[in-house]
């Protein structure tokens, strides 16, 4: 059997949603599929399930780390995996059963590197589906195909959500750049997905619902930001490096720059606790100035109520900035 | 080596494809390769390329399942040996004496390539008679007749858009690896061909003789095709991704690459059908919008009509089209109308025929119009 998907789910204490998670895996339309399951020294029982899907359905294979995060976790799956397609999924979330094969389908026809569908999210608290339109803006996509990133009238970086699990990859392009994740807490798979936006020749998009993100979970990762306040910079710098890398930085500079306010905004306003203030200095005195914001002219701002923040931000301290 | 290797990428031209081919292997120039690529013709147009292989062992016959012109071209261009390249459309025709002649002015010059004026001609085929345009490559008499260095002349791209009308040094070619796109189901290849010979070569010259036969009566030509709607927009995403390989390249380009993206597309929307117009000004004004975000808009190469232009379908691409590419409702209106009317008029033409060509129409006609005569004459008495 050839292996269309390679899914790689990387697993850390997550015994709860876990077999609802692996049940819309294994129960996928698309069967020619493998199933790597990379536990990331998990505490709770979760490596248990694991070895019972493995036990049942020899497409599954179980691995095991210490605990280093997710993107080491992908990485060790991505090392081993052998489809034509790679699938990079949350242990938490959870999946139509042809997601996989209606995109699989489309990236075949279309000879993609990059497949992109839509999701939603999950609101446990509320037990009911968000419809969430901004992980695809379809409206900065053309209507006519090849399509790459040139093509986008909006920032790339904002036309599709720089997370991994919406998105299929082909293996060939992602070996052939070099794709990898970044061992960081948070933002891990941001690098990966913005670099395969702005190097893939190819993509496409299913303008379906495929995917359900579940929110309002207290453990998971986005909850507890404060533990990794400053990783979001990292995984910018690193883009920047590898656009740099890539010979092509200077035509995505502008993009950048905007996207680099926005996520830092974004940051600064949902970060809670000590290190909001820690935050707040950090963009006004160094890091915004790292990212280019403070010499991009003003009139090359696409948001001009980001760039009102800004200019707030860097004119005030923390505590005037937050009065009002 | 053969001086000229001359490229011929052929679907279905079985009409025209003798009358292309006598041109060809009749030049006064000998020393050729003749390149046909046959891209999966449905018609008679290998049969008639084989024939011309048999008696000519200077042609080259690749037959191929069809694939597109890009495929073809590009087939062509790697199979190539002489020391320049020429390109034929099969519908067209050159005079005997093209080659040679641009063949010795760009060894005489060293050029990467050499252009010369060209005629489009329709002909009646009733009658044969043939309408001939005299086409200039530039407008200005200036920019005749001198070695000049494209790759630093950005605005030569402005000259009249065309692959054929010249011959490419080989060797310059290859340098740039310059190839058509390959896209399946895309047309107006020849633009990103364009862009490339322009953006690299060192040595270029135009000469005001025309020589090249580009018939525009081809009902088959893609022009006229109204299905594909945005092959103009993949060709240029095409384009766009040829010059930033190199910043330099792009930085020195992007404003003719803008202006040829403006005039492209606005021919774009008389080519389509109406029913996609619309639709096609909208991504015209986003594209030209992102454009304007960019940066990357030179407004001084731009007539004031096409800066206004540019400002209107970004500003409000709805008011554009219902201003400047729609039908006004009225004239649809009236159109229908005029139409109606002319199918009734046709229509009682015909009735009248039928009626006066009938025997009870003509034993009336007998019956009122001798007596009458008579009676004029007893009046005429009187």
């Amino acid at each position: 059997m050839s292996v269309k998907v390679s899914v790689i789910l990387p697993v850390y204490n997550v015994s709860e949603y876990l077999r609802q998670c692996m049940d819309s895996i294994v129960g996928q339309t698309l069967k020619d599929i493998e199933i790597i399951c990379v536990d990331d020294g998990s505490t709770d029982d979760s490596l248990e399930i694991l070895k019972e899907y493995e036990a049942k359905d020899k497409r599954v294979k179980v691995i095991e780390q210490k605990n280093a995060g997710a993107g080491a976790a992908r990485n060790n799956g991505l090392a081993i995996a052998t489809g034509e397609y790679l699938s990079f999924l949350d242990s938490d979330d959870f999946f139509e059963p042809d997601m996989l094969e209606k995109a699989y389908e489309k990236g075949k026809s279309s000879n993609a590197q990059v497949v992109v569908f839509r999701s939603d999210q999950y609101r446990e608290d509320l037990n009911e589906f968000v419809q969430v339109k901004w992980t695809l803006r379809e409206k900065q996509i053309p209507p006519y195909r090849p399509m790459n990133c040139r093509s986008f009238t909006g920032n790339i970086f904002k036309v599709f959500v720089g997370w991994a699990w919406d998105k299929l990859f082909e293996r060939k392009f992602v070996e052939e750049n070099h794709l990898k994740f970044q061992q960081i807490r948070t933002s891990n798979d941001m690098l990966f997905v913005f670099s395969a936006l702005a190097f893939a020749q190819r993509m496409e998009i299913v303008d379906l619902v495929l995917a359900h993100q579940r929110r309002n979970n207290p453990n998971s990762l986005s909850n507890t930001r404060e533990k990794s306040w400053d990783c979001f910079h990292t995984a910018l710098n690193a883009l920047k490096d590898a656009l740099t890398a890539h010979g092509n930085f200077w035509e995505f500079e502008q993009d950048y720059i905007n996207y680099a306010l926005h996520f830092s905004l974004w940051h600064l306003d949902t970060i809670t606790g000590a290190k909001k203030e820690v935050l707040f200095n950090k963009l006004k005195n160094e890091w915004f100035a790292e990212f280019g914001i403070d010499s991009l002219p003003a009139e090359r701002f696409y948001d001009k109520k980001e760039y009102a923040k800004y200019l707030k931000i860097k004119s005030n301290e923390f505590n005037a900035y937050y009065e009002e | 080596m053969a001086k000229v290797s001359i490229i011929i990428p052929t679907y279905n031209v079985e009409m025209y494809l003798v009358e292309c081919m006598e041109s060809v292997v009749n030049q006064t120039l000998k020393d050729i390769e003749i390149i046909c690529i046959n891209d999966g013709s449905t018609d008679g147009s290998l049969e008639i390329l084989k024939s011309y292989a048999q008696k000519d062992d200077r042609i080259v016959l690749v037959d191929k399942e069809n694939g597109g012109y890009g495929i073809g071209m590009n087939i062509g261009l790697d199979k190539a040996t002489g020391e320049y390249i020429g390109i034929v459309e099969p519908d067209d025709f050159i005079p005997l004496n093209m080659y040679s002649d641009l063949y010795e002015k760009a060894v005489e010059n060293d050029l990467d390539f050499i252009k010369a004026d060209f005629y489009r001609f329709k002909r009646d085929s009733e009658t044969e008679d043939m309408e001939l345009v005299y086409n200039h490559l530039s407008p200005n008499k200036e920019d005749y007749n001198i070695v000049f260095n494209p790759s630093e002349t950005p605005k030569a791209i402005r000259y009249i858009m065309n692959t054929w009308s010249g011959i490419y040094k080989r060797s310059f070619i290859e340098e740039f690896h310059i190839r058509h796109n390959e896209t399946p189901g895309a047309s107006f290849q020849d633009n990103g061909f364009w862009f490339q010979t322009f953006a690299y070569a060192k040595r270029g010259m135009i000469i005001d003789k025309p020589y090249y036969m580009n018939r525009r009566d081809n009902p088959n030509s893609s022009v006229h095709n109204k299905e594909k709607v945005y092959c103009m927009n993949v060709e240029y995403d095409h384009i766009r991704e040829l010059l930033v390989r190199d910043k330099e390249v792009w930085e020195r380009f992007r404003s003719m690459y803008w202006l040829k993206k403006y005039n492209n597309y606005m021919g774009t929307i008389k080519r389509i059908g109406e029913e996609y117009k619309r639709e096609y000004v909208h991504r015209f004004s986003d594209e030209f919008k992102r454009g304007l975000e960019l940066g990357e808009l030179d407004e001084s190469v731009f007539t004031k009509i096409s800066w206004s232009n540019i400002q209107f379908i970004t500003k409000d691409p709805n008011g554009f089209y219902m201003k400047k590419v729609a039908t006004p409702v009225k004239v649809r209106r009236l159109t229908k109308k005029v139409e109606k009317l002319e199918k009734q008029n046709a229509k009682l033409q015909n009735d009248i025929k039928i009626i006066k060509g009938s025997r009870s129409y003509r034993l009336g006609w007998f019956m009122l119009t001798i007596p009458r005569k008579i009676k004029a004459l007893f009046k005429g008495n009187k």
